[in-house]
């Protein structure tokens, strides 16, 4: 598979260093490793289902649960609801499997070439990982290449695997909660996905147990006309505690690439989940060429009483975004929060926010939303607060933030407030801005450049979100806000 | 849905309907107009939970009941003295009874001068060629079924102009009255008002009846307010209990024109407002206050479509709801600013109160925003009545459902507020506590 060329960093001629560096910002993470992938051909059809499922060895069980998925979203229509103009995808023209041929039976088998790979992405699975003491499960491609720490998160009686592995050894345990908070039938992407998801995360956390570090998992789609279809679940059993983290890249490619996820979450009483994502998939060119195409379905069941989930997302990647982290809020006192800054650039668009449903009693919501929109992108915030009818004393609150760099952009809000029970108290409110004149000028004129000033403003912007976050993402976020607007003032 | 619905069933297979003096001055460019929106009707039915435009508000019932089109009687039907009134309304009135122009009860004697009013069926048949062009407004696709209806349909209406530079200082009261049948009824009627430049007018929309038949009724009016023009306007909307009363406005401001709007929406079981504003002029400005209180099995859908589209321009949108009991209210506050509308300050405030465990509120507000220099905010509550202030006026002897109705009525204050003269807004505050239930339970 080598008709991709590896694009390095080209040889220059001297030029100043401000000039160099500005150059190596482009986009970092875009190139790709010439590795041989086992490939399945392009097309959807029950053979190829069948084939993605014999591939992973799954029980029976496994591969009928996604032929009855294929047969549902066979009745199905792509939504066309959204602020997006999407170009129609063909779906007979992706290959749903690509995975890498050697197979390491733990990390230390691991292909040294796809170390380089992470190595060149940041992320050393040896050293950098045990020095912050973070459990990486890297995924290249369909395929989980190993998983950093089992052991001491065997100890404490953590499941960190794969979806695949899952399957294999915990089928119970997937078995039952597979497609409780995301049914088959949910929506035309979640539907496809439950067909041919290739792997994923699985993470089980047992009764009383807090997850001794925080989980990470870092993605990364290599082989051209392949979607990714990643499944994740994650299962804090009551008392249970766990924070999450999720970051994602992509290399430079011309024809979109579909990017489909289904996130489930389950939060039993007590127990609490914080699920944390930087999105910095491909976002295209500055004409709108290429770039991934990042629709997901994410959601967590707040089933026990005192429960808590909590989405925060940074999301910058993407030609198009189109997901709503959303809680239900089912349990007595649970509660359900979304920080979430999502920035747009060039011609890239948003459609994003979050459902917040409150069943249980004396449920609380919070959701706080930032737009950034520059360049000629169109970012729209979409979110549903709902009181069904025996949520006695629902609270919410939702704050949503647009700013405005340029004049070629847009920014839009769609909220959705349906309440039927009178005890709840339900508040609202979005303002839409851009960066001041005078906020430029105040820091033009203390020395700070203009580039600098408005990494200020845009962090300041964003800093109830940004508090959300855990540290070392706080600080890539940061920095991928900076790189991702350069150029929208001038 | 297709339009074998027994609602448009009636609708289409009538033959261009109306009074003789309407039919008479219909020009065949009409008649093809008719024709060709009765096609699209039957083609495209009426809209559906599915039509986001109409997501909280079914038509199911409506389209299966049948109603007699016009009233032949209209012209004949008796109208009680007090019904005419409006407390400090003394300008001209103009009167509709179940759509049709009633010269007997309208009060046009004393015209102030720079006022001109006509009927629609009048201004045809002198074949004014300006008719032409607001007889054929643009209507958008997608959910506009009773636009349509309404074109194709009605019978008569009224066009309001006042000349460039004159102040019309006494407020003018357009009144459409139903009135006691014995049959289930539907009507149609359009209204057309236009400011010339630097003219001034106050208007009381006023809707009324008391009829305990089943109604459908349709009104559609235009509103072109040109440079540096004002218009004050205050809609009463007090329809009949079991009318289904669906209106749509569009407002066009020129440069500097300002509008300020007070409405109520107390009346009627099925109800539904649109009110659309293009701000086209720079400087132009749009005040909308209003107020929405579904009681009993009531449903109120208030549609506001609010654009900026010149430079420096405002809108101001202050609703509230009260839902009380089995009553259904939604709400969507739709705000866009176009590219090039910089400068824009667009504000819009629904705060609602949810009273019973029966009731629903459903609120949207919504940006869309493609200019950069702009302002603009948006809020939405839904609660219930303050703890503290029903003890406070409990444990001063009022019983707690008389205090309940006291706040309930406090609560409407803020959109009363700007209503003058004062008569009229005390007499809408005390038909405003007479809505409001008593009772506690639903």
């Amino acid at each position: 598979m080598s008709d991709e060329s590896a694009t390095g960093i080209p040889i220059k001629p001297a030029l100043s260093g401000v000039v160099n560096e500005a150059i190596d910002r482009r986009y970092g993470a875009g190139f790709v490793t010439d590795i041989e992938t086992d490939r399945l051909p392009p097309g959807l059809s029950e053979e190829i289902i069948r084939a993605i499922s014999a591939r992973k060895q799954e029980p029976a069980w496994m591969t009928e649960w996604r032929l009855q998925a294929y047969r549902h979203w066979l009745q199905m229509a792509m939504p066309n609801w959204a602020k997006l103009s999407v170009a129609p995808i063909d779906l007979q023209s992706i290959s749903y499997y690509a995975a890498p041929k050697q197979q390491p039976k733990s990390l230390d088998e691991v292909d040294p070439k796809l170390l380089e790979t992470f190595d060149k992405l940041g992320v050393p699975l040896h050293e950098r990982a045990r020095l912050a003491g973070v459990a990486v499960d890297a995924v290249f491609d369909s395929v989980s290449v190993g998983t950093t720490f089992r052991k001491e998160l065997a100890e404490a009686g953590v499941i960190f695997c794969s979806m695949s592995e899952a399957i294999r050894e915990h089928p119970e345990l997937v078995r039952k909660y597979l497609g409780t908070v995301v049914p088959v039938g949910d929506n035309y992407f979640a539907a496809l996905n439950s067909a041919v998801f290739s792997d994923g995360s699985f993470v089980f956390i047992p009764q009383g147990v807090r997850c001794p570090m925080e989980l990470s998992t870092y993605f990364r789609i290599n082989a051209g006309h392949t979607g990714q279809f990643e499944r994740t679940m994650i299962i804090a059993e009551e008392g249970a505690h766990v924070s999450y983290l999720e970051g994602c890249t992509a290399p430079m490619r011309d024809e979109n690439q579909l990017h489909a996820a289904v996130v489930e979450l389950v939060v039993m009483e007590r127990a609490e989940i914080k699920y944390s994502t930087v999105q910095n998939w491909y976002p295209g060119d500055e004409e709108g060429r290429g770039g991934i195409y990042n629709f997901v379905t994410k959601r967590g069941d707040c089933r026990g009483d005192d429960s808590k989930l909590t989405w925060t997302q940074v999301e910058t990647g993407s030609a198009i975004t189109w997901k709503y982290p959303s809680c239900i809020l089912r349990g007595n006192r649970s509660i359900g929060e979304f920080y979430s800054v999502a920035l747009t650039h060039h011609r890239q668009q948003a459609d994003t926010g979050t459902k917040m449903i409150h069943l249980g009693k004396q449920t609380k919501s919070k959701i706080v939303s930032k737009g950034i929109s520059a360049g000629r992108s169109s970012n729209s915030y979409r979110g549903l607060v709902k009181v069904e009818k025996g949520a006695q004393g629902a609270r919410n609150h939702t704050q949503c933030d647009s700013l405005l760099i340029g004049k070629q952009c847009g920014a839009h809000t769609f909220p959705y407030i349906e309440v039927k029970n009178p005890t709840a108290t339900i508040e609202h409110e979005a303002t839409t801005s851009k960066i001041s004149d005078e906020q430029m000028f105040y820091c033009r004129s203390r020395g700070i450049g203009e580039e600098d000033a408005v990494s200020l403003i845009v962090d300041g912007f964003c800093r109830q979100v940004f508090r959300e976050l855990p540290m070392e993402f706080a600080v890539e976020a940061k920095k991928l806000l900076e790189v991702s607007l350069e150029g929208a003032v001038g | 849905m297709s339009g074998c619905v027994p609602l448009l069933d009636e609708v289409l297979k009538q033959p261009t309907v109306g009074r003789p003096h309407f039919d008479s001055a219909e020009s065949t460019w009409l008649a093809q107009l008719r024709q060709s929106e009765r096609a699209v009707l039957a083609r495209e039915g009426l809209p559906d939970r599915h039509n986001e435009a109409w997501k909280y508000t079914s038509l199911r019932a409506l389209a299966q009941q049948r109603f007699a089109i016009g009233d032949r009687e209209a012209g004949q039907r008796p109208v009680s003295e007090t019904e005419l009134h409006l407390p400090g309304i003394d300008g001209p009135r103009i009167v509709f009874v179940h759509g049709v122009f009633r010269a007997d009860l309208s009060s046009l004697q004393e015209m102030p001068a720079g006022l001109e009013v006509t009927t629609l069926g009048q201004a045809l048949s002198t074949g004014a060629a300006s008719l032409r062009s607001w007889m054929q407004r643009p209507i958008a696709d997608g959910a506009a079924a009773f636009e349509r209806i309404n074109l194709v349909m009605a019978t008569d209406g009224v066009s309001l102009q006042v000349q460039a530079g004159f102040h019309i200082e006494a407020p003018v009261h357009l009144l459409y009255l139903g009135s006691e049948t014995d049959t289930q009824l539907a009507w149609h009627a359009r209204a057309r008002i236009e400011l010339g430049a630097g003219a001034e007018l106050s208007l009381v929309e006023h809707y009324a009846g008391s009829s305990r038949s089943e109604q459908f009724a349709t009104v559609v009016s235009d509103i072109r307010v040109h440079e540096d023009a004002r218009l004050q306007l205050i809609q009463i909307q007090h329809a009949a209990e079991a009318t289904t009363l669906v209106r749509h406005e569009r407002f066009r401001l020129a440069s500097r024109a300002r509008v300020g709007m007070h409405t109520i929406e107390m009346g009627g079981v099925l109800v539904r407002h649109e009110i659309e504003t293009l701000l086209e002029g720079e400087g132009a400005i749009f005040d909308t206050c209003g107020l929405f209180v579904p009681q009993g099995r009531q449903h109120v859908d208030i549609r506001l479509d609010i654009r900026h589209q010149a430079r420096d321009t405002r809108s101001n949108a202050t609703w509230r709801g009260i839902a009380d009991q089995r009553g259904h209210g939604v709400f969507h506050g739709g705000i866009v600013i176009e590219r090039g509308a910089d400068g824009a300050d667009a504000r819009l405030h629904n705060k609602n109160l949810l009273l019973s465990d029966q009731a629903e509120i459903d609120t949207q507000p919504v940006l869309e925003i493609y200019a950069d220099e702009v302002q603009a905010a948006h809020g939405a509550t839904v609660g219930q009545i303050n703890e503290q202030a029903l003890f406070y006026l409990r444990s001063r002897g009022l019983p707690l459902a008389a205090a309940r109705r006291l706040l309930m009525v406090a609560f409407c204050r803020e959109i009363l507020e700007g209503i003058s003269p004062p008569s009229l807004r005390e007499y809408l505050a005390e038909r405003l506590t007479q809505h409001l239930p008593l009772s506690i339970k639903g």
